[in-house]
């Protein structure tokens, strides 16, 4: 499964949620939906502007694992 | 939408009508099974006119499930709750009365051999309604989808 190591990337750049979501221009609940696994996509624009915004790679934000 | 929404207000009309013929069919069933086992079914012993009498108020019962089901479909669409489970659970409900229809009328089919084109009439329409049921669930997993692409 992917799992999304959103929250952890944030911690690392200190920055709120709230904030990101304004960087990124997509609401807090989205951001939540991403941050607890629950998304089923992920668009490459939104992910180019977490990218962006965090200042980090995809696959610091993306993660395989086994089930 | 306004075009929409007066199809789906006859709709609703025409369905309480429905369930309104299917109320009195109920209250004459008697004189109704007994001018069909006399008249058309040409049978005039006792046990088969009680056994059609039987099918046609199981049959009834199948109707008020398909009614009451399409009514609530219908004021769903009219609340503009169109891609939801509850709806294709109707669907499944109206499914499933169709084919319970369908048996009952295989029963009735040894007596009146009309009662064999209710049932294929019958499972016609289920194998549509199942259909349209089969579209909504993909369109409301591919709305969840959607929804959940961010």
């Amino acid at each position: 499964m992917i799992v999304v190591n959103l929250d952890v990337m944030m911690a690392k750049r200190k920055i709120s949620s709230g904030e990101l979501a304004a960087k990124v221009g997509i609401t807090q609940a989205n951001l939540s939906i991403l941050k607890n696994q629950k998304a089923k996509a992920v668009r490459f624009s939104t992910l180019n502007d977490i990218c962006k915004a965090l200042d980090c790679q995809p696959g610091d934000i993306l993660e395989f694992r086994e089930d | 939408m306004r075009y929409n929404d007066g199809i789906i207000r006859w709709a609703k009309i025409a369905t309480v009508m429905f369930i309104a013929m299917v109320v009195v069919a109920d209250i004459f069933g008697i004189i109704i099974t007994r001018y069909i086992a006399y008249c058309w079914a040409e049978v005039f012993d006792m046990l088969r006119v009680v056994i059609l009498t039987v099918v046609f108020y199981i049959g009834t019962v199948g109707g008020y499930f398909i009614l009451i089901s399409l009514f609530k479909l219908l004021s769903n669409m009219s609340k503009d709750v169109v891609f939801d489970r509850k709806n294709t659970k109707l669907m499944a409900v109206i499914t499933g009365a169709l084919v319970g229809i369908a048996v009952d009328c295989v029963i009735g089919g040894f007596i009146w051999n009309g009662s064999w084109i209710l049932a294929i009439l019958a499972l016609f329409m289920g194998l549509i309604v199942l259909s349209v049921k089969v579209v909504f669930d993909k369109a409301i997993t591919m709305k969840e989808e959607m929804d959940l692409t961010i």
